[in-house]
């Protein structure tokens, strides 16, 4: 149909008034009606968001929150990981060495008095008497105060307080590298022979030999010789040598026992008191001189 | 052409144009609508979920909560009182429960003002476009951005139901003073729960949230007040309350909670704690991941520690006439001296209390910590520990008061004065240090050399710079309190000394420990050149230049220094008793000494002296007295100030002195008077 411009205002109204302009202006005017009163765009709108929800990105001032709680609750799980499995080795450790080997530099762990009790005796009796004395530790044990211990690994070693239950010091202990090198050749069981090791060289005798010669030391100087006979009996194995070092540290000797499993050879280092080694060489000698030769169980296992 | 021909035509292009101006926006919006959805962000499920992280709380040790860092916990809206939320929704959103996110009827009369009355601009948002706007985007102006946020608004509208939104939306607005949500605000601001709120406390709090500064009740009170009356007005507008209710609400007196301490009395010790806590964790740890920090702050003692240095200043305002100026309506103007106390255990280095300035709401910059000031003659201590250390001195060793003038090669010769410009000739050591000798000193640092005194320093834990010259005798290189204190903490415990620290321990939310310190204190001095120069310090106290702790009624055995600086810029006081170490220390942040009205300047012994005693006296109240301990090498001796030879009793004004083993007097050489000759050698009488 063509369409022609209306020529006067009568015309024009009666093409405005017309049913399909009316129709068209109720229609717009019901869905302007019907959104301020049902609100269908925002409501469309939103539930369409909903949908591509999980789709967007996690951005945002909430979310870069969120993000830095999750960062901060990972470090301190990190942190508090790293701290606790030091601590549960620290406590699982039945010698300095354990803890020592398992302690990153600059750190340190808490244990209790009696656990610390527990590692000091098993040290040779030289060796703990250099970090302090059984009847200073005996002293604060008694009192009561002494409640935990902190061990710090520092560059020069171990540092060792004794704290009350208010995190004072009551004693500040130190265990210098040179003395924990000391500690870990006593605790462990080194691969190898005697022959290994130069400060036993020409001091090496058989085990029957040497605890012959040990029989014929007084009862109360057997200890001075083997402060820790238990260490040894722990030991899977048989001692088949023993060695005298030939150097004397702070009224202490070193003996080396060479133990044969079957299988390998280790040496055990145990401190003997200086006197009571010179004491027991003496018979040695004697001894050796009796005999002339000592029966073996191994055929390199005579004096050297 | 006719005119109706013309009307129609303009009316028809009218509609094409807006046809056309419809569709060019509908096309727009789309376009926007596609650009903006692509990176809208993600709508968390549960709303609460992201809102909620633990806090970092700062405790004292005595086990009082003295601050929260971050954390959010989300109280339901059961528990929150009805009062508030009708406040929040008639003052933010009367129409929240009817609309969709976008109040519409609102946006057009917001979009009426704005364009057609000038100067005016009418906000529309929402309850639901606030939260939005708070929890996704920057407060960054833009069209997207307003744009971005409606969108979000309206899947919040569709996702969560009213309360929902409205449970989240109070838990998350910023209230002021740190507070986040109603409940911390309400606790923050009012010490209670939010369901305990009243009607006007309610009306008070849901003014906050348009400007949490400009309407802190605590900064400006009536500004908050006639925001709450605006708050009322609209609760009654809505038919929430009657109008009768509105004015007996506004008229309602508010019992507002003493300024939180983590705003104001802790917070120069506060800002220690979380800088180290940051130097240690990283500040994400800090404020997102919830640690529980016990720290040595003592509670009572830092009350005594602000009350006792603002009464103190305050007198020395008085003193210095700030109030004269005052008066003649330039108080505002007025530059106003500060000052600095720090308190510490010294049988742990424990810092019990801290005052970094008059007001940390005025200033944040802690004196006790970061200010290196001169310290004048409370530097000499360390000198005289030096000397008996180093030269075998003892305190009756008899030196000349006497002009002196130290030859320094490379530079012009160092000649000090004495305060009162006056020298009173022989006098044993223990009276130089009394009475605070400039001119001993210097005869005593040119024989120990500075270095060896700066050593002594260090062992007692000053760590500043300090520079090797003579003048170092006079504290001529800058310390701050808290090295003060820490450092005559090593004298209070015999030589022992105890690094300072402030936090005891750390733990994480769940209370698994993060570290704990351990008190262990290391021997850096000797025990008995260390009692021999404590008791010097007790000099000071009994009857030398800080006796007017004494006059004040502070009667423990103390020991202690003054320290002024030429030009009055410092005035010092540091002193201890056997358990507790204190430094005081007050002047002006920049450029002026402190001098009375009478031009007099002020010393440490006016002005810092006092501050110590007003705090020592009500921080060591109940304490029995307890004397420093006497190693078993010292015994004591009475005798001359001047000669240094055993007193009798004609000798006037004798004085007690502690001697080492093997030390001894030197009555054998000195008659009983030595006339002043201001020519004489000081090498014929000091040995």
């Amino acid at each position: 149909m063509d369409w022609s411009e209306p020529r006067n205002v009568k015309e024009w109204a009666r093409r405005a008034i017309a049913l399909r302009p009316l129709v068209l202006v109720l229609l717009i005017f019901a869905i302007l009606i019907s959104e301020l009163r049902f609100d269908w765009l925002e409501q469309a709108l939103g539930s369409y968001l909903v949908t591509t929800n999980t789709k967007r990105p996690e951005s945002g001032a909430i979310w870069e929150l969120g993000h830095r709680t999750i960062t901060a609750r990972q470090t301190l799980e990190q942190l508090i990981t790293d701290r606790q499995s030091s601590q549960r080795e620290a406590r699982g450790a039945t010698t300095f060495t354990q803890i020592a080997s398992n302690l990153p530099p600059g750190q340190g762990v808490m244990l209790s008095s009696e656990h610390f009790r527990e590692l000091y005796l098993t040290l040779p009796q030289g060796i703990a008497h250099k970090i302090v004395s059984s009847f200073e530790l005996l002293r604060l044990f008694s009192n009561g105060r002494w409640v935990r211990t902190y061990l710090e690994n520092e560059d020069y070693g171990f540092k060792i307080y004794l704290l009350n239950s208010e995190n004072r010091v009551l004693r500040e202990l130190r265990i210098p590298s040179d003395l924990l090198h000391q500690i870990r050749r006593v605790e462990i069981a080194l691969e190898g022979t005697l022959e290994d090791m130069p400060t036993f060289e020409n001091r090496v005798y058989p085990a029957d030999r040497f605890f012959r010669a040990m029989e014929s030391l007084p009862e109360e100087d057997l200890r001075s010789v083997i402060s820790h006979p238990e260490r040894l009996l722990g030991m899977p194995g048989r001692i088949v040598r023993v060695g005298i070092s030939d150097e004397a540290v702070s009224g202490y000797i070193e003996l080396g026992f060479e133990i044969d499993d079957g299988t390998r050879r280790r040496v055990i280092l145990l401190p003997g008191r200086e006197w009571a080694v010179w004491s027991l060489r003496s018979f040695l000698e004697e001894k050796g001189q009796e005999s002339n030769h000592a029966p073996s169980s191994q055929g390199n296992e005579t004096q050297k | 052409m006719t005119t109706p021909g013309t009307f129609i035509r303009l009316l028809r292009t009218v509609f094409y144009m807006t046809l056309a101006l419809i569709s060019i926006a509908a096309f727009i919006s789309i376009g926007m609508f596609f650009v903006a959805v692509q990176d809208l962000p993600r709508v968390p499920e549960p709303l609460r979920r992201i809102i909620e992280t633990p806090p970092t709380e700062i405790y004292a040790a005595t086990g009082e909560r003295l601050m929260v860092i971050g954390g959010r916990e989300v109280v339901p809206l059961s528990k929150v009182s009805t009062h508030f939320i009708q406040a929040v929704l008639a003052t933010e959103d009367h129409r929240f429960w009817e609309h969709h996110g976008v109040d519409k009827l609102r946006t057009l009369k917001a979009l009426w003002v704005t364009l057609f009355e000038p100067g005016r601009i009418e906000g529309a948002s929402t309850i639901t476009q606030q939260l939005s706007k708070n929890l996704f985007f920057s407060f960054k102006r833009s069209y997207m951005r307003k744009f971005r946020e409606l969108l979000v608004a309206l899947q919040i509208e569709s996702q969560y139901s009213k309360r929902e939104i409205l449970e989240a939306y109070i838990n998350q607005i910023p209230m002021g003073v740190g507070a986040h949500g109603i409940e911390q605000a309400s606790q923050a601001f009012f010490g209670k729960q939010a369901l305990e709120l009243t009607l006007a406390e309610s009306a008070l709090l849901a003014g906050l949230p348009k400007s949490p500064t400009r309407y802190n009740p605590y900064l400006h009170y009536d500004r908050a007040r006639e925001r709450q009356r605006v708050v009322l007005s609209r609760m009654a507008a809505v038919g929430y309350i009657t109008r009768a209710q509105a004015d007996s609400a506004s008229r309602d007196a508010l019992n507002l909670r003493r300024p939180p301490s983590g705003a104001l009395t802790g917070s120069y010790f506060l800002d220690m704690v979380v800088r180290s806590l940051e130097e240690r964790y990283g500040p994400d740890v800090i404020y997102h991941g919830g640690l529980k920090v016990t720290t040595t702050l003592d509670p009572q003692l830092q009350t005594w520690a602000v009350e006792s240095l603002q009464e103190g200043l305050a007198r020395l305002e008085k003193m210095l006439g700030v109030y004269e100026q005052a008066k003649h309506g330039a108080f505002r103007e007025v530059i106003r001296p500060q000052g600095a106390l720090v308190g510490i255990e010294t049988n742990s280095g424990a810092v019990k209390a801290m005052v970094g300035g008059r007001n940390y709401g005025e200033t944040e910059y802690n004196r006790a910590v970061q200010n290196n000031r001169l310290p004048g003659s409370g530097f000499k201590p360390f000198l005289y520990y030096t000397a008996f250390e180093k030269l075998g001195m003892n305190p009756a060793t008899v030196f000349l008061d006497r002009p002196v003038t130290v030859p320094v090669i490379g530079a012009e010769d160092w000649t000090p004065e004495n305060f009162g410009l006056k020298h009173e000739g022989p006098m044993i050591l223990k009276k130089a240090l009394v009475r605070s000798v400039n001119s001993v000193a210097a005869q005593l640092v040119e024989r120990t050399g500075p270095e060896e005194v700066i050593r002594t320093a260090r062992r007692c834990g000053i760590k500043s710079h300090l520079e090797p010259v003579y003048s170092l005798a006079l504290g001529t290189s800058g310390v701050s309190p808290l090295e003060m204190a820490s450092s005559f903490a090593t004298f209070a415990n015999g030589g022992i000394r105890h690094g300072p620290f402030w936090i005891w321990r750390v733990e994480d939310a769940l209370g698994r420990v993060l570290e704990e310190h351990i008190v262990s204190g290391e021997r850096s001095l000797d025990a008995s050149i260390v009692y021999q120069v404590v008791d010097l310090m007790r000099g000071v106290v009994d009857e030398g230049t800080g006796s007017v702790i004494r006059r004040l009624g502070f009667d423990l055995p103390a020991a202690g220094k003054t320290g002024t600086t030429d030009g009055y810029y410092d005035a010092w006081f540091t002193g201890f008793t056997p358990t507790l170490s204190t430094s005081v220390w007050v002047g002006y942040d920049q450029g002026e000494g402190l001098r009375d009205i009478q031009g007099r300047g002020i010393t440490g012994g006016r002005g810092a002296a006092p501050i110590w005693a007003n705090f020592m006296i009500k921080a060591t109240q109940g304490e029995p007295p307890r004397e420093f301990a006497i190693p078993p090498d010292i015994r004591f001796e009475t005798v001359n100030p001047v000669t240094g030879r055993a007193a009798n009793e004609s000798t006037p004004n004798p004085m007690r002195i502690a001697l080492r083993e093997g030390q001894s007097l030197y009555s054998d050489t000195l008659e009983d008077e030595i006339p002043y000759n201001s020519e004489t050698e000081t090498s014929q009488v000091a040995r």
